[in-house]
């Protein structure tokens, strides 16, 4: 690209908190017009929120949002598509009940003189517009009946009926084949030619250096650089994204254990999802996957507590094999599995503490199938008071309390049930720091006392001060381990980043049309 | 992968019924009317000849238009079971006006649609405003509406000899040896058919019912396409109850009670998909034919009335199951991107 004096898109000082959570923090940088711009950094750098306020979604507290000179104020998506702008997520916010053509112009129809959508000339329009893409697409089938590349294509050609100035695409690859990948650079290298910019959104650095002119990093919400492509190698983009402090105050000290292995898997497979997982956990051992988000770490540990039952492979607990097939079944095993969403899926947040801690072993603290209120809040004391639990009675509602302290009493719920294996998915998203080491502390010294814990967690710090062994899952596969001496944040993310030629996509030989 | 010819046999099977779940479900409604006449003609004498199956299409002429206005809601992923209590409003004060204006002529019918549209414009309102659940909204309104045709009615009934005499006639008229009111539904439903492909407020009803996620990505303001729908389906069962008070012998406060559940029934049966996004109007059609196909078969048979009300909540389940898998199957391919 020829040096372009006039820029696209200019973000300047934008900043977006939710709540006290500050998400994008004076972020500036420009786009130059016909310029394909990548956007990178972890999970959580802020890069959705940043894209949301660029389309309309969101507005930006602070800072404003240029397109070609001019100030954007969008109500909506559609002011930021009548202003030419057009994003692509990574999950299709199609209609599946329609057909090919009318996803690419719902709302934009070509009409006839009597108001009527003139359809022959949507679906020729649509045949055009497909066939410039280069994709041998029906309009008239059925959108549920296309592959995701189909289905991303689709967006595309949806973003291509307006007058189209800069096309943001999230992480367009993240599902998709390699060939399929390579149709859409093609795509976007002809979109460029004819001036338009594109936002790329991406974790797969290898494509960011080979598509983009240039790169901006954001880091916990900041801007960290902007640069041509050109000047950045692998290492150095990734430099840039990791570098994250330990926001906590609890490092774990305790010396790798060294007990007998409790939990360990073998093959296990989900196609499309996961492909052939093995590794193991030891007693009072802190095993963290680490990885992307959609890398495959939360349908992994789903799997192995039976929401998802695998196709292939086995998981041993204390070297007795199973096949996982449903969650009571794994519960009776001695497995407990503590989800990200906590409020959905572990609490009662009507009831008070000590209902929710007993919810799980009511049958075994109940007399004659009645309990007492009393004997909950005997049984659910010791656990309140290990977790310190922070609130006016054992009798507060859930609902009452912080994000932290729910995170305590999810625990304690499980923990009652005496599981033999804790899988914990991101056990201190979006709580606040001090909570955050209490919880931290906590899982340590559960490990201390034996218990095998693996943990899947986005935020390389935690991995970093709380796992023994780090497992990084890439595209549905283990892609390296590392164990807490070698890892650091650089190697971690570079092997998440990095998509194995063999491994492109899990179960993509298994999966027939 | 294992047992390589069974399991490549099964998954092509597998992939083949997703492929063509959609349209073997509109021909599904179609092969099961055409089951349901060859076994009422085999096993009833009287079934299989012009007079009855006339019976037949005028028995679910009403039904047709109310089932369509129903669909309209249903496709937009919410359910209005307040129509019951639209026609006994809508008929009841149409036909009050009628016997106390006997020279208002097309004006009964402008009241009668009115006031389903108004009522049509409550439920819209409180689901797509209020966000009220839309069973929650129309079974309050269910209650409500023919609580307020009990005031209006304060103990009174019209006879149908009070209304004027070109309803009464209406009723009977036939066009080419079809009753008039079959034409009518048979329009109703062919003309919501077109517009369905071809009006873009009803492709948005589509739209909407298919993925309200997307809906607001696209702009769609769903809101006003959900209230749309209801209002339309309020305005269609407004018609139907003008057609309706022409045709009974006394017009009650009860009038059009029940109506909710046959309509629904009507609808699952046409292939809708309860979770939105899908449904033909001509499959709504056949749906309240076959109803009607087994009512009349069912009398001619001599079958006691519970069996009616029986089959027709078999029906819905039936159905309903049969469409749940079909969406978890249209689901997991979009999900995961396996056509």
């Amino acid at each position: 690209m020829a040096e372009n004096p006039d820029y696209r898109l200019r973000v300047e000082g934008v900043s977006k908190s939710f709540g006290p959570v500050v998400a994008v923090r004076g972020v500036s940088f420009a786009v130059r017009a016909g310029a394909v711009h990548a956007l990178v950094g972890e999970n959580g750098a802020g890069k959705s929120t940043l894209v949301k306020m660029i389309t309309g979604m969101l507005r930006p507290d602070e800072g404003a949002i240029l397109l070609d000179g001019g100030e954007c104020r969008f109500g909506t998506t559609i002011d930021a598509r009548r202003r030419g702008i057009t994003a692509v997520y990574q999950d299709p916010k199609l209609f599946p009940h329609l057909d090919v053509a009318e996803n690419i112009f719902m709302g934009f129809q070509p009409r006839g003189a009597s108001g009527l959508i003139n359809e022959r000339r949507m679906y020729a329009e649509a045949r055009r517009i497909l066939d410039e893409l280069g994709v041998d697409v029906d309009p008239r089938s059925l959108l549920a009946r296309r592959s995701v590349a189909e289905i991303q294509f689709v967006e595309i050609a949806r973003a291509m009926i307006a007058d189209m100035r800069l096309l943001i695409l999230d992480e367009p690859t993240a599902s998709l084949t390699p060939a399929e990948a390579g149709r859409l650079f093609e795509v976007v290298g002809s979109l460029k030619r004819r001036g338009v910019s594109i936002l790329f959104i991406s974790h797969r650095l290898e494509e960011v250096r080979r598509i983009a002119d240039d790169v901006t990093v954001m880091r916990d919400g900041e801007h960290v650089i902007t640069a041509p492509a050109s000047s950045f190698s692998e290492e150095s983009m990734v430099h840039y994204m990791v570098g994250r402090e330990l926001k906590s105050f609890f490092v774990r000290q305790e010396p790798p254990p060294k007990g007998a292995v409790v939990l360990e898997i073998a093959g296990l497979s989900l196609p499309g999802v996961f492909k052939d997982v093995s590794f193991s956990v030891r007693a009072g051992e802190i095993v963290g996957l680490a990885g992307l988000v959609g890398a495959g770490r939360t349908e992994i540990a789903e799997a192995i507590f039976g929401i998802r039952p695998p196709s292939a492979g086995t998981v041993a607990i204390d070297g007795a094999k199973t096949r996982p097939a449903s969650p009571g079944q794994m519960l009776r095993k001695g497995v407990a599995y503590i989800p990200e969403n906590r409020d959905e899926n572990g609490l009662v947040v009507e009831l008070g503490i000590s209902s929710n801690i007993c919810l799980s072993v009511l049958d075994r603290i109940g007399k004659a199938g009645l309990i007492r209120r009393s004997t909950e809040s005997g049984f659910a004391r010791p656990f309140s008071e290990d977790f310190e639990i922070k609130a006016p009675s054992l009798h507060s509602a859930v609902a009452s309390l912080s994000g932290g302290n729910r995170q305590k009493v999810v625990l304690a719920k499980w923990l009652a049930t005496k599981p033999k294996v804790l899988i914990l998915d991101e056990p201190t998203h979006g709580i606040d720091v001090g909570t955050k080491a209490q919880v931290h502390k906590r899982i340590s010294e559960l490990a201390a006392g034996g218990f095998p814990v693996l943990m899947i967690s986005s935020d390389l710090p935690e991995v970093l001060a709380m796992c023994d062994r780090i497992l990084v899952v890439a595209s549905g596969s283990i892609v390296a381990e590392f164990s807490r001496e070698e890892a650091t944040q650089e190697k971690i993310m570079t092997a998440a980043s990095r998509v194995s030629k063999a491994g492109a996509r899990a179960g993509e030989a298994g999966d027939g049309r | 992968m294992g047992d390589k010819g069974g399991a490549t046999l099964a998954r092509r099977f597998s992939n083949a019924v997703s492929r063509n779940t959609l349209r073997l479900r509109v021909f599904s409604v179609l092969f099961s009317l055409v089951a349901l006449t060859i076994v009422f003609a085999l096993t009833t004498p009287n079934f299989l000849n012009f007079q009855n199956l006339k019976v037949i299409a005028f028995n679910s002429a009403l039904l047709t238009i109310v089932a369509c206005a129903e669909a309209l809601v249903v496709i937009t992923r919410n359910l209005d079971v307040s129509v019951g209590s639209i026609i006994g409003l809508a008929g009841f004060v149409a036909a009050k006006f009628a016997a106390a204006n006997p020279g208002s002529g097309a004006l009964i019918v402008i009241v009668a649609v009115s006031i389903g549209l108004l009522l049509g414009l409550v439920n819209g309102l409180a689901v797509a405003y209020g966000k009220v659940p839309s069973i929650v909204a129309t079974l309050g309104t269910l209650a409500i509406f023919r609580g307020v045709t009990y005031i209006v009615g304060s103990g009174i009934e019209v006879p149908s000899g009070n209304l004027p005499r070109w309803m009464i006639h209406g009723a009977d008229a036939t066009l080419l040896g079809m009753p008039l009111v079959v034409l009518l539904a048979v329009a109703v439903a062919l003309i919501l058919a077109f517009l369905g492909r071809g009006l873009p407020i009803l492709r948005r009803v589509y739209a909407v019912g298919s993925n309200p996620g997307a809906a607001v990505f696209y702009g769609l303001r769903a809101n006003r396409v959900v209230l749309f729908a209801f209002a339309s389906c309020g305005a269609l069962v407004g018609l139907a109850a003008f057609l309706y008070i022409s045709r009974v012998g006394t017009i009650t406060v009860n009038l059009g009670r029940d109506w909710e559940m046959t309509a629904l029934a009507a609808v699952v049966l046409g292939g809708v998909s309860t979770t939105g996004g899908s449904g033909s109007f001509i499959g709504v059609l056949f749906g309240a034919l076959i109803l009607s196909t087994i009512d009349n078969g069912l009398v001619l048979a001599r079958a006691p009335e519970f069996w009616r009300m029986f089959i027709q909540g078999v029906a819905i389940v039936g159905a309903i199951a049969l469409d749940s898998g079909i969406e978890r199957r249209i689901q997991a391919i979009f999900k995961h991107g396996k056509g």
